[in-house]
């Protein structure tokens, strides 16, 4: 449809109108019009009804107008519902996405107390309630709790923690106990009627009930994810409420906060938040679990090399949250790092796998198989000529500065890397998708960095729309043997247009298959759909980064752009078999989204991760080894043909007797349908019998392994304390140019803060001594 | 459409023409709303024509556009009071023309005779009064079965040549919003076409 066509319509020639449909028309016309002089000169004689104007002045002061019922403007029930309706409201507000975590102001009122927790027992909530607060001024106040954002429940029980009675009550009552069973009380109930909270406690609610985890001495703070979770069974028990007294800060008078108790809040605090949600969705997955090698030899799985998981745990836990356990994917945790893999020597070999097996070392019984590939780097020379669509998102959601402006700085970082012959277009798209840049040379750099500073935010998001603009234009200059992407920028909002993202993902294969590709930048928090992220980049053979920092911008579109924009191969799939000889079970780490099945790896059509140039990517593997002395993972059967259930009735070939596993790797050249095989199988003289003696990168990607799987909290993660990995990371940082492995080590100890402290650490495992199978 | 020149808003027949017409049009508005009988009659005429093309254009038969244009006329007698002159006379007749066809179409289509089963049978039953065989037909009858504002976008400002920010006015819109009903437009009927 173009507007050509259009403009055909305008060669619509309306035919005459009829001589006495006009005439009729007029008569009728002028009738009516007479008609409506009549009514307005009738009108104009009629005196208007209703008051005089006296009567009209009267009605505006209540007392004049007579106190018949239904005038009583004081209505008893409108104010009662307003009493419960505010606090619930302002409980709902705070505990909501809306509200950022704001930092907790530790300045308190200069109350001369120093307020002991006292338990206050609510049995029969009603009578004790008014017995203890009729002297007070009843303010139901429901502040945002420690748990409060977990669900509701939760919050019906942090409405009951209550604060101490009036400022002269001194008694020290001390509480081991932060909680307590009581009989449960409906929510609504609880929330009338339970926290008559006084005038004179502490101001701030936050500041309080964040504090409320804290012992009185202000020294270590209890563990508040901890106290967070029992509080959390309980609610979900549904059988007992909570009254948890809260203790105040120690305070002395004159409003000084002793230093102890200031560090234990903000830890408190930073546990607190690691619970409330922050908005952003990501999709929920399991860890693979651990697999028998007798009845499930071979795992299959395509490559990562997203790095979006990284950034945004980096983001959560320097703002002193712990991330959402599915935010935390392993693989991209491990991908983010560049490892110094032996690199492949031409194009048409791009991969070289780099095995080794070494101990685990959260775990004594199993080993760690680490598979490294580093994609091949063409010269600069030979990069293909590209052809870019940013397609930019600038609804109103993105006119935060960690979203457009960091987003014209990073692109204005890649456009000035750009050889002058590659050619760079805008599509914009809030409310209405629009072309911001026709394609334009990159020699011109003016043009484009005068088009991306004129970006501005505002208007709701048409992502769908956006993105067809954004293909037509690249088809529109598409080259042959180039790299054709569109890169779309967003804060993660598809919310109108094509918002069923099936579709989306349709469309965008689609369009992969006519050779565009397409990448996703992904910026900001609390709007982010990350699972949206990941589909689309996954379908479009590109690949997701979530960019939070001027400093990822640089790492993702400058240092890796060879990375980022160009790919040596496609759809490359990894699978290894296990030799049930010497390996009992095994178990990927990371890499749950991108599992594939056995029979896909050989299947050319299914699709899978995409290289860039120099890109590395890790896997490991954990495996048992045979007869380790650990409880087989699964039992032998007992009926059926299973004899390779015992590793003993196993008789593999000759030679390969001492093998581990055999490793194969199926890529495509770019350009190519069909798939290429590596194989390599990782034998004996791979493996070392102490993690110290193992090479740098196979003890860093230990070090994030570990991590990831802390963060998670999985099942796995074994014994390590956060010092542990520290302590690996350290000892595995290598040169480290950029400092990414450095900063790896701060967010180390910035997650070991904000977790508590650890448990003393026991694990059974010495980090520097040769571990004995 | 040169008949039509000196009744539109962004005619092609410049501007002191268009001023000369809007002094012209605005005196007998005055007169009429005054009481005076002859030059209400002869602001009818002078916009029957502009209000029947614009009621076939929509509607697309020739009995449709007169009843509505009788119909316009009728209401004008009434609602010329509230017209207050902040907009061209044109634009808002316009937009009393559109708002015209909008209850009729609806009411047609209260009457189980939706707007569907119009078109179905319209070409056979009516016979076209003009060549409609023509690809021009074919488009202008997919056009008018758009949802009614991006109906009322596309003819305006494709059949009617107003530039969109004209055609906002009389939609009571933004002009984006019309750009954007244009679009969609488009996209509908890529799919019909």
């Amino acid at each position: 449809m173009s507007d050509d066509d259009f403009n055909s319509l305008n060669a619509i020639q309306p035919p005459e109108p009829s001589p006495e449909a006009k005439r009729r028309a007029i008569g009728a016309s002028l009738m009516a019009f007479d008609a409506a002089e009549e009514a307005r000169k009738k009108e104009s004689a009629i005196p208007p009804q209703g008051l005089s104007w006296r009567e009209r002045l009267k009605s505006i002061v209540p007392h004049l107008k007579g106190n018949w019922i239904m005038d009583a403007r004081l209505s008893i029930g409108t104010a009662a519902l307003v009493l419960v309706l505010l606090p619930l409201g302002y409980q709902l507000y705070s505990t909501t996405a809306l509200t950022q975590p704001h930092p907790v102001d530790i300045k308190t009122p200069p109350v001369v107390t120093t307020t002991p927790p006292v338990l206050q027992p609510v049995t029969t909530p009603t009578q004790n309630a008014h017995a203890n607060n009729d002297a007070l001024p009843s303010t139901p106040t429901v502040p945002a709790g420690p748990i409060a954002g977990k669900d509701e429940s939760g919050a019906a029980v942090t409405a009951n923690l209550q604060p101490p009675t009036s400022g002269d009550v001194a008694k020290p009552e001390p509480k081991p106990e932060p909680m307590m069973e009581k009989p449960s009380a409906p929510l609504a109930k609880t929330l009338n009627e339970a926290p008559a909270q006084p005038v004179n406690t502490p101001a701030l609610a936050d500041a309080d009930t964040s504090t409320a985890n804290l012992p009185t001495d202000g020294l270590a703070p209890v563990p508040a994810t901890e106290a967070g979770r029992a509080q959390a069974s309980v609610a979900s028990g549904g059988e007992a409420d909570l009254a948890a007294a809260p203790p105040a800060s120690a305070q002395v008078s004159g409003g000084i906060v002793m230093d102890k108790s200031m560090a234990a809040p903000t830890m408190a605090i930073g546990a607190r938040q690691a619970t409330t949600p922050t908005g952003d969705k990501f999709a929920n997955f399991t860890e693979s679990a651990q697999k028998a090698v007798a009845t499930d030899p071979v795992s299959t799985f395509s490559i990562d090399v997203d790095t979006a998981s990284y950034s945004y745990m980096r983001r959560s836990l320097e703002e002193g949250r712990i991330p959402e356990p599915d935010a935390v994917r392993v693989e991209e945790l491990l991908n983010y790092f560049p490892y110094d893999y032996p690199a492949a020597t031409s194009a048409d070999t791009p991969f070289k796998p780099t095995i080794a097996v070494f101990p685990t070392p959260w775990n004594s019984k199993t080993e760690l198989m680490q598979i490294g590939i580093k994609g091949y780097e063409p010269p600069a020379s030979a990069r293909p000529v590209s052809n870019l669509v940013f397609l930019i998102d600038t609804s109103g959601s993105m006119d935060e500065p960690d979203k457009l402006p960091l987003l014209q700085r990073a692109l204005t970082l890649l456009v000035n890397t750009l050889p002058a012959e590659d050619t760079v277009s805008i599509v914009s798209y809030a409310g209405a998708a629009g072309v911001v840049l026709e394609p334009t040379k990159a020699s011109d750099k003016t043009k484009i960095l005068n088009a991306l500073d004129n970006l501005e935010a505002g208007g709701s998001t048409a992502g769908a729309e956006g993105i067809e603009l954004a293909y037509q234009l690249a088809e529109a200059h598409k080259l042959d043997g180039g790299n054709n992407r569109v890169i779309l920028a967003t804060d993660g909002d598809f919310n109108v247009g094509i918002s069923d993202p099936a579709a989306l993902k349709t469309f965008i294969k689609a369009k992969r298959q006519s050779g565009i590709s397409l990448s996703v930048l992904g910026f900001g928090e609390g709007n982010l759909d990350d699972e949206t992220m990941q589909a689309l980049a996954q379908n479009g053979d590109g690949n997701a980064s979530y960019i939070d920092t001027l400093s990822e911008a640089q790492k993702v579109l400058v240092k890796e752009a060879g990375s980022t924009l160009d790919t040596i191969a496609k759809d490359v799939k990894i699978q290894v078999e296990f030799n049930p000889a010497t390996v009992s079970s095994y178990r990927l780490i990371g890499y749950e989204t991108r599992a594939l099945n056995r029979e896909d790896f050989n299947n050319d059509k299914v699709d899978a991760g995409d290289v860039g140039a120099g890109h590395t990517v890790t896997a490991l593997y954990e495996i048992t080894p045979a007869g380790a002395g650990t409880t087989p993972p699964v039992d032998p059967l007992r009926y059926g043909s299973n004899n390779a259930a015992t590793p003993a009735a196993v008789t593999p070939a000759d030679g390969k007797n001492g093998e581990l596993a055999d490793f194969k790797l199926r890529y495509k050249l770019p350009g190519s349908d069909t798939s290429r095989l590596i194989e390599q199988p990782v034998g004996p003289s791979m493996v070392v019998d102490n993690i110290g003696n193992a090479s740098t990168e196979a003890r860093w990607a230990t070090a994030v392994a570990a991590f990831g799987q802390k963060l998670r909290g999985s099942d796995y993660a074994g014994t390590m304390s956060y010092a542990d990995i520290g302590q690996l990371a350290r000892g595995a940082k290598g040169t480290d140019e950029d400092g990414y492995r450095s900063e790896f080590i701060k967010l180390v100890g910035l997650a070991s803060a904000l977790s508590g402290p650890d448990k003393p650490s026991n694990t059974d495992v010495p980090l520097d001594k040769p571990i004995v199978n | 459409m040169e008949q039509s020149v000196a009744a539109r808003p962004q005619g092609q027949a410049g501007a002191e023409i268009g001023a000369a017409q809007a002094a012209y049009v605005g005196a007998l508005i005055a007169q009429a709303l005054a009481g005076d009988r002859a030059a209400f009659g002869t602001l009818i005429e002078e916009h029957y024509d502009l209000i029947f093309r614009t009621a076939y254009k929509w509607s697309g038969t020739k009995s449709d556009a007169e009843d509505i244009a009788q119909e316009v006329c009728v209401k004008l007698a009434t609602a010329l009071r509230s017209f207050d002159g902040r907009s061209a006379f044109a634009t808002w007749l316009y937009r009393i023309t559109l708002n015209a066809v909008r209850d009729m179409q609806r009411a047609q289509g209260r009457r189980g005779r939706g707007i569907g089963a119009l078109k179905a049978v319209s070409p056979e039953d009516q016979p076209p009064d003009q060549e409609e065989a023509t690809t021009t037909g074919q488009l202008w009858r997919a056009v008018r079965t758009l949802p009614e504002k991006q109906r009322d976008a596309v003819l305006l400002v494709y059949a009617e040549e107003l530039n969109h920010a004209a055609a906002a006015e009389i939609m009571g819109c933004k002009e984006a919003t019309v750009s954007w009903h244009i679009f969609e437009a488009k996209r509908t009927l890529r799919g019909l076409l």
